[in-house]
């Protein structure tokens, strides 16, 4: 059984859409095996997103995902990172596919809502970050 | 006549505009909980139960709906001396063995909630013990299948919702 890290960003928290994302994971059969509400501290942020540290974006980045707080997923199933890349849909949610997380909640490229591992290493890498036990 | 229009939300909204804390737990560097004056928290908790039904995301969606702060939550699995520590005060009740084998059985969701009175209101949602006695529209009417497997769990008094917010966050 694969894992995946996931992350309901502050945009849909904010826009009370947590329990709307959840229920959609649920729906669509992963075990969610860790989950914890949080605010991530800048420092965490850069650390987190170090990959893009010299990309222009990266500022703005760093701003949005400090600006509220977040909630943190572990998830599993049988190809979890593609099943949780396929369910939350493009980065821009204007290219994204009808029914996905992104096409119904992101509001633009920057602020789309939700996170989710690109590959297996970053996916552990991300899962430690904030689960140490995994 | 403004007043007429106020609803609960536009009250909590404004509450949230006074204190930027509410729905924003504090950065981990400043874990300490700001005084609350006019808004309550209370604890709560998704049972095994409802968590193993996939039930989880509907009822935080109610939670949401209903104008409760989610201040923090967590999903965990209770061992049994916690379970123990946090029903102490059940522990002469004969159910008191079941219970915490419930509870231990599978991953809880717990949750800390604020909201002008959060303790009354999120009993009021979450409805009678007994599910059979809830009222339509609550969580228990919809989630709980039995007295004891009941889906939810909120404080019952400011000192237990103190308690039980202490006792995981």
């Amino acid at each position: 059984m694969e894992r995946t890290f996931a992350m309901i960003k502050p945009d849909a928290v904010k826009k009370e859409l947590t329990g709307k994302i959840i229920d959609m994971i649920e729906n669509n059969g992963f075990n969610i095996l860790r989950m914890q509400k949080l605010r991530m501290a800048k420092d965490q942020a850069e650390q987190f997103y170090g990959v893009h540290k010299d990309r222009p974006f990266f500022g703005e980045l760093v701003e949005f995902i400090t600006s509220g707080p977040v909630v943190v997923l572990a998830l599993e199933k049988e190809n979890a990172i593609k099943a949780w890349r396929d369910l939350m849909g493009a980065t821009n949610p204007a290219e994204a596919n009808e029914g996905t997380i992104r096409k119904l909640y992101a509001a633009s490229i920057g602020e789309n809502a939700v996170h989710g591992s690109d590959a297996p290493e970053t996916a552990q890498e991300e899962l430690k970050f904030f689960f140490y036990d995994l | 006549m403004k007043k007429s229009i106020y609803t609960l939300t536009s009250l909590l909204s404004l509450s949230i505009a006074a204190a930027p804390s509410c729905c924003t737990p504090s950065a981990p560097s400043m874990q300490e909980k700001a005084p609350i004056s006019t808004v309550d928290r209370t604890f709560a908790m998704i049972k095994p139960d409802a968590v193993k039904k996939g039930s989880s995301g509907a009822i935080i969606d109610l939670i949401e709906k209903n104008g409760f702060c989610i201040i923090n939550m967590k999903k965990l699995t209770f061992s049994t001396k916690q379970a123990e520590t946090f029903y102490a005060e059940h522990k002469e009740r004969p159910f008191f063995a079941e219970l915490v084998r419930f509870i231990t059985s599978g991953p809880a969701i717990v949750l800390e909630l604020e909201k002008e009175n959060a303790i009354t209101d999120w009993r009021t949602l979450i409805g009678s013990t007994d599910p059979a006695q809830a009222n339509v529209g609550t969580i228990r009417k919809m989630f709980a299948e039995s007295k004891s497997y009941n889906a939810v769990h909120g404080s019952d008094s400011p000192a237990a919702a103190k308690r039980e917010i202490g006792f995981f966050f």
